[in-house]
């Protein structure tokens, strides 16, 4: 049951297990850094540059880059985490046959370990700078920012 | 705690940006990632994306992170201070404000783009 407490003693109260109090603790501090790293990658999407001009070359250009890698992998998990937590949060509240419950919980687990999956892959795992040839590295390098 | 009234509302728009935040977070992933199979793959998306209908919905996105994020501060305020809980609704106002004060010049920003690919200016 999520933890409806306003004060950290007061979520400490509540908390019925450890692992809960964790993770109401986790939404704080996973939230704080989500809206650095968040509004940051709208602004860098969408105000630095024209989010319709976005094409496969800004992509392989940005998943080239080490520092855009970790920046993103970061947001992906804690984005991810944080996200999943809040729906299970939702779902405890408005879904209240017990057998629904489970399965939605089931199907929407499974589906965020699908996504963390691939998009992992994207990140650490697929060498997108192959595609793009030396001018173009050089051209743009100031432009992946 | 404060039912019926600012406090309300802000914990469901929370929710509600929070639900539509994640939905989108979860397509976004997979259409970028689909960059691995090659940029056919991923102009064949691009180019639905870049409709006027996902670009405006994309604004719709902006507007709810940001909303989002300024309430999850404000959250955070009401747990971790004294003071945070008794200006609540105060609080509520304040991020109505920043919300503005951040939102309004991305509309000029954006919203010019979106007409031009609809050619309308």
């Amino acid at each position: 049951m999520a933890i409806r407490a306003r004060r950290y003693s007061q979520a400490r109260a509540q908390a019925g297990t450890n692992l809960e109090l964790a993770w109401w603790v986790f939404m704080r501090v996973s939230g704080l850094v989500l809206v650095f790293l968040v509004l940051g990658h709208l602004y860098m999407a969408n105000i630095l540059i024209n989010a319709g001009d976005v094409d496969y070359n800004y992509i392989a250009r940005r998943l080239s880059n080490t520092t855009w890698k970790i920046y993103d992998w970061v947001m992906l998990s804690l984005s991810l985490l944080h996200g999943m937590n809040g729906l299970r949060y939702v779902l405890d509240d408005w879904v209240r046959d017990a057998r629904a419950r489970f399965w939605t919980k089931i199907v929407t687990y499974s589906l965020a370990v699908l996504v963390f999956f691939v998009g992992s892959m994207s990140l650490l795992n697929h060498d997108f700078s192959k595609g793009l040839s030396e001018n173009t590295r050089l051209e743009h390098s100031e432009g992946t920012r | 705690m404060y039912r019926g009234r600012e406090g309300q509302w802000a914990f469901f728009l929370h929710r509600l940006s929070g639900i539509a935040i994640l939905l989108y977070l979860l397509i976004h992933v997979l259409n970028i990632s689909a960059a691995m199979w090659g940029p056919e793959v991923s102009e064949r998306l691009f180019a639905i994306e870049h409709t006027p209908i996902f670009r405006i919905g994309l604004v719709g996105v902006i507007a709810a992170v940001l909303y989002h994020a300024l309430n999850g501060l404000r959250v955070i305020l009401m747990d971790f201070t004294a003071w945070g809980v008794r200006l609540q609704r105060e609080l509520w106002y304040g991020v109505w404000l920043l919300f503005a004060l951040f939102f309004v010049p991305a509309l000029i920003k954006i919203v010019p783009e979106i007409l031009r690919t609809m050619g309308v200016i």
